[in-house]
């Protein structure tokens, strides 16, 4: 009798620790899908160079089209509605939510060092450029594990060609 | 001799607990290198040298994949843009601004077929591994 529940006792701790294995990997991926979401906003974002200023001879980013552009290439990256609301049927179930975007522009002395406390985040940009943190929760479907988030960070600066 | 029944009994109940579900983690890799694959593309694509996905590089991008156990001819490749070139073609590279984006599909390959012996459904045969992005171009003429 005893070797009965043992097998079964067996049977469930291994159940457990295969679940606990999958959830752990695709949180993994989900992490690296949100880090490059946010890299590829980020990018996006910093190429948005303001049209007027550069007539005049100035380097500039359009901090209002490159909120835009980090919207929209942090939703089609994250296969969201463009509002960033989750879309039925993929694997996100919770709105991102960006907690911090900075535009570095042509007033401040370059090189430039950003630095967020809050967020454990500095970084140093050689010309103007965006910073992007994004919070973001991982969806679970076993439930083994503690609840994850994380607090993606990116920065890009505008490319000169 | 009973003690030798349960011995085998509790060996093989305890290997197949074990090692039953590695093959999905066949599946989890092969995502992970799809993803990869396409993370490249478009980084060397969306580059300021380039702005398109042509022919060659997606031949060049099978061979690689190949070199992985993927079936070269069963891969499928999706380029689209934000403005509407077909950001395939080298003489109509995409400028900066608009969005390259690639997805890469593959067949599950019958991988989760020994499902059906704990009752789960595997995936239908039209259904795929893709791994997919969007970035912005850098090209400028």
């Amino acid at each position: 009798m005893h070797k009965l529940v043992f097998s079964f006792l067996m049977i469930v701790i291994w159940w457990l620790l295969h679940a606990m294995q999958l959830e752990e990997e695709t949180a993994l991926g989900t992490l690296h899908e949100g880090k490059r979401a946010v890299d590829r906003a980020a990018h996006a974002a910093a190429q948005q160079v303001d049209r007027l200023k550069l007539e005049a001879g100035t380097l500039s980013i359009d901090p209002m089209a490159a909120q835009a552009a980090a919207r929209a290439y942090l939703a089609a990256n994250l296969r969201l509605e463009p509002d960033l609301e989750p879309r039925a049927g993929e694997w996100l179930d919770a709105k991102p939510e960006i907690v911090d975007f900075a535009v570095i522009n042509e007033q401040n002395v370059f090189p430039y060092t950003y630095r967020n406390a809050a967020y454990d985040y500095e970084v140093t940009l050689r010309r103007p450029g965006v910073v992007l943190i994004v919070h973001l929760a991982c969806p679970r479907v076993f439930g083994v594990m503690d609840a994850i988030e994380w607090d993606l960070k990116g920065t890009a600066e505008l490319v000169i060609a | 001799m009973k003690q030798l029944l349960v011995f085998i009994l509790f060996a093989t109940l305890f290997c197949w607990l074990m090692f039953s579900p590695v093959y999905k983690h066949v599946a989890v890799l092969r995502q992970a290198l799809l993803q990869q694959e396409a993370d490249y593309m478009l980084e060397i694509g969306a580059s300021g040298r380039f702005g398109y996905i042509d022919g060659a590089m997606i031949a060049a991008s099978r061979e690689r994949l190949s070199q992985y156990g993927f079936q070269p001819e069963q891969l499928e490749y999706e380029v689209t843009t934000t403005n509407g070139l077909s950001g395939t073609d080298p003489a109509a590279p995409l400028e900066r601004g608009s969005g390259l984006r690639l997805v890469i599909r593959y067949p599950y390959d019958g991988l989760m077929n020994i499902d059906r012996l704990i009752g789960v459904e595997p995936p239908l045969s039209t259904a795929r591994l893709a791994a997919a992005g969007m970035k912005m171009s850098e090209y400028v003429p």
